[in-house]
């Protein structure tokens, strides 16, 4: 039997998602992405907003988070992220008007620096859970939803 | 016969409608702990995953790596946030906090005569009485009926932190009330700064599922590798998983708060029925007392007459 880790992602909402034993994972980091195999050697990071990305039994789960750490222990990885979610759950049309909505006030409040990474964080977060709905899409065939 | 029974009836008023605040009171205090004891559950895996980061951290990392994680060889000054509630008629809830915390700073005071004990509470009942038993209290912040944002903690968290670093406290711990079921809550110390691993008191843990004790994984001799710089990664995550620690103990005395108060409430409801039952019988006996009396008044005359 290959080896497998045990993996575990939680929110201050909820535990979005845990599986005693997955095969792979691939997460954003401020580094870049970086795929997690068993045996990895312990190790601390920041997760930045995008996509993770979990094999588990040879299917892949995928899920949209914001901002976070990650700690990978002897057979363990944890993943505490400020949000996120399952592909499943996002809603693609309320992600791009928030996308949009992210993007306009940037425009308007440019010189506003404080305000500006702000918005600057979330619409990082939209874009990342825009991405991923669409990869879902993509992949269950369901072809994109009609715009209205 | 009146003078008795319209005493009686009186008291029977007044211990109604008690009885009827009391009972709305227990209702209220029912659902505001349904929502708190949601949101302290649905955080309680995150934030002891954060607790266990920071405490295999600790012990696992070098401690010069971030002044967070330094020990300092004499405590002189300790920071003690207490966490309490904003009203009363909660049971013992904010006495046994106080009392706990009291026990804290006089065996530290033991060890250390010249300890000074520097207190930043939330809410006001730990501040009273806090005053009241002459400690020195450096901070202040207000606290909501029920917590639901962790942006609250920031400033708490901003402050702590800061006095740690500019040697203002050489060790922080915060008081507060470990929920543990809507009949338990348990009165609760715990050190914040600096991190070290032995004093895990468990906040609200070793009762979520989903999350192992790790046992095994403290055999293995390992170092943390870190992405990019250690420095650059735990300037963030110390902080922020303190902030979690701060939050979680703030749910978990929410959760605590209002069901003390619900279950003191319960307790008046049910010694207010009690009350009323005794005296009903209390006020029957007496007017069936005084009708007795005034027959045979009646007839005792009755008799003089005819005779």
């Amino acid at each position: 039997m290959p080896k497998t880790l045990e993996f575990q992602i939680a929110t201050p909402e909820r535990v979005v998602f845990e599986a005693p034993a997955v095969e792979e994972i691939i997460l954003p980091t401020q580094m870049g992405e970086i795929t997690i195999l068993p045996d990895h050697i312990p190790l601390v990071s920041s997760l930045v907003a995008g996509e993770i990305r979990v094999k588990v039994g040879g299917q892949e789960v995928s899920m949209a988070v914001s901002g976070g750490f990650i700690e990978v222990r002897p057979g363990k990885v944890v993943v505490l992220a400020d949000t996120a979610e399952r592909a499943e759950e996002i809603d693609e049309h309320r992600a791009e008007e928030a996308r949009e909505k992210a993007r306009q006030l940037m425009q308007e409040k440019k010189t506003e620096t404080t305000d500006y990474t702000g918005l600057a964080a979330k619409l990082e977060r939209e874009l990342a859970r825009l991405k991923v709905v669409r990869k879902h899409r993509e992949r269950k065939n369901l072809g994109p939803k009609a715009v209205e | 016969m009146p003078q008795a029974t319209r005493e009686i009836k009186r008291r029977i008023r007044s211990i109604k409608s008690t009885h009827q605040i009391t009972r709305a009171m227990e209702l209220v205090s029912a659902a505001k702990m349904r929502r708190a004891v949601q949101n302290v559950l649905a955080t309680r895996t995150y934030a002891q995953l954060g607790w266990q980061l920071l405490s295999e951290l600790s012990a696992r990392t070098d401690q010069s790596r971030h002044p967070l994680l330094a020990r300092r060889e004499q405590i002189k000054r300790l920071g003690l946030v207490i966490i309490s509630s904003n009203r009363g008629l909660c049971g013992g809830f904010n006495h046994q906090l106080t009392h706990r915390t009291n026990q804290y700073i006089q065996k530290n005071r033991e060890q250390n005569p010249q300890l000074e004990v520097d207190l930043v509470t939330v809410g006001k009942r730990g501040r009273d009485i806090m005053l009241r038993t002459g400690h020195n209290i450096v901070a202040e912040f207000t606290k909501a009926d029920i917590t639901t944002r962790i942006e609250v903690v920031a400033p708490i968290a901003k402050l702590l932190i800061s006095d740690y670093l500019s040697g203002k406290s050489d060790r922080v711990v915060m008081a507060y009330t470990d929920f543990i079921s809507p009949l338990t809550q348990k009165p609760i110390i715990k050190q914040l700064l600096p991190i070290v691993k032995e004093v895990d008191l468990n906040l609200g843990s070793a009762r979520v599922a989903g999350v192992k004790q790790e046992e095994q994984a403290a055999n293995f001799n390992y170092e943390y590798l870190f992405e990019p710089t250690p420095d650059a990664v735990l300037e963030n995550l110390l902080p922020r998983l303190l902030e979690v620690q701060l939050y979680q103990a703030l749910l978990e005395s929410d959760a605590s708060e209002h069901s003390a108060r619900m279950m003191s409430m319960r307790n008046a409801t049910d010694a207010a029925h009690d009350m009323i039952s005794s005296l009903t019988l209390a006020f029957n006996q007496a007017r069936q007392a005084s009708i007795t009396t005034e027959l045979a008044d009646i007839t005792g005359g009755r008799a003089a007459l005819g005779a």
